[in-house]
């Protein structure tokens, strides 16, 4: 995997220029704040990279608000799920032809419905690692996430946080091993779309005669009622800001460019008439 | 760590009729559509419906089967039959109110014994992909078991 390094980091400081603006109606002070900008990274979560946006904000709305201080966030009234990858609900609800991709910040009218709350940095960890032992439970039946020691674990966790890409390597390789007795039973994937749930299933690596399984297959398993790939004419299929080409190995896609939770998010959206 | 190795468990499993060992108060039936009653310990919970005989993902219902872990309390009925559609946090909910714990009480629910899925997955979905023997094996504990 070593000469693959470059790709892999390449997809690691993948970034996105945000602007975060309070929602004018949550403004309960004469001075309106000025909005705020942040260069964040793809890989990382709302709730680990809007400290600075919640100081500059918070002063602004009411008391009660500030006392409850959970914020969230929405783009053009989508709000938006802070467990997933920041890069996969820019792939999914933001237009890369038009950035700083601008959000609103809200503290109040929390939509219970549509959003889970995060209430601590732990919060993350815990979904964070959750989702790559049920990415190894796919892949190897858990048996290398429960192979490792507690310090690996925390190293992972320490490493995405403090976005040290060695660090987190180290022991994320392990978590990729894919030779012999490891060869990954399933390809842990998770389709977005917009206005739909998310879909996963089981999907293995390689056919019946041991050769790779394509992207367009997948699709064609997971999405069987669309027509692939003639389907690209009406449909975008996003993963880490690219659109593969679908006779692209779904493996290959799993080993480089699976979000540090292990997952491969792909991510569907309208192509618009406008487009190309 | 393991749930069966867990001080306090007592697990009947799956084939064993339910030793439900500190009588958990059986208050009412939140599925009503599977709840047959308290106490019936048949391998098919369900009294509904023919269609949900073999576990096939084109069914709108899936075969849950719920153990406790840790020092969790067991219940009465350990098999249900859950709308694909239902999240998990729905079923985290459904546990707690009746192991009757407090609401700012955790419950925390795992699967294969050892990840906790976020609470708004399907319950078709991780039948789909951890589902074995036609039914998906839901821990359910106090504190973390699988952190």
């Amino acid at each position: 995997m070593a000469e693959d390094r470059e790709i892999l980091r390449e997809v690691w400081d993948g970034r996105i220029p945000i602007c975060f603006v309070l929602a004018r109606e949550e403004i309960d002070t004469l001075e309106e704040p000025e909005p705020y900008f942040l260069l964040v990274p793809r890989q990382s979560y709302f709730p680990l990279v809007t400290d600075k946006v919640h100081r500059q904000f918070v002063k602004y709305v009411k008391q009660e608000s500030q006392a409850q201080g959970e914020l969230w966030l929405d783009f053009e009234g989508q709000p938006l799920r802070w467990h997933h990858p920041i890069g996969v609900l820019f792939d999914l609800y933001g237009d890369p032809k038009n950035l700083p991709w601008h959000l609103t910040v809200h503290y109040e009218n929390f939509p219970e419905d549509e959003l889970l709350h995060c209430p601590s940095k732990e919060a993350v960890e815990a979904h964070f690692m959750a989702t790559v032992k049920e990415a190894d439970a796919l892949k190897h039946r858990s048996q290398v996430i429960n192979g490792m020691q507690k310090k690996d674990h925390k190293q992972l966790w320490t490493g995405f946080q403090n976005d040290k890409f060695d660090q987190f390597w180290s022991v994320n390789r392990k978590l990729m091993e894919n030779e012999g007795e490891e060869i990954f039973k399933h390809i842990p994937f998770r389709i977005h779309q917009p206005d739909s749930v998310v879909i996963q299933k089981l999907f293995k690596p390689l056919d019946d005669s041991g050769e790779p399984h394509t992207l367009e297959q997948l699709l064609k398993c997971t999405l069987p009622e669309y027509d692939w790939p003639d389907e690209l004419k009406y449909k975008r299929v996003i993963i880490q800001g690219i659109e593969p080409r679908l006779d692209t190995p779904a493996l290959w896609l799993s080993e480089h460019l699976s979000y540090p939770d292990n997952f491969l998010h792909i991510c569907i959206t309208t192509r618009l008439e406008s487009e190309d | 760590m393991s749930a069966e190795g867990g001080e306090g468990v007592k697990d009947g499993g799956e084939v064993e009729p339910e030793t439900a060992g500190d009588a958990v108060p059986h208050t009412g039936t939140p599925d009503k559509e599977s709840a047959p009653g308290p106490g019936t310990p048949e391998k098919e919970s369900t009294t509904v419906a023919p269609e949900a005989a073999p576990a096939s993902p084109k069914l709108s219902k899936v075969d849950v089967l719920l153990k406790p872990a840790g020092n969790a309390p067991i219940l009465k009925k350990k098999r249900w039959t859950v709308d694909r559609h239902k999240k998990i946090g729905w079923i985290s909910d459904f546990i707690r109110k009746f192991i009757r714990t407090e609401t700012e009480d955790s419950v925390f629910v795992y699967v294969n014994q050892s990840f906790a899925p976020s609470p708004d997955t399907d319950i078709g979905t991780l039948f789909d992909c951890f589902g074995s023997d036609g039914k998906l094996v839901i821990y359910y504990c106090r504190t973390q078991a699988w952190g």
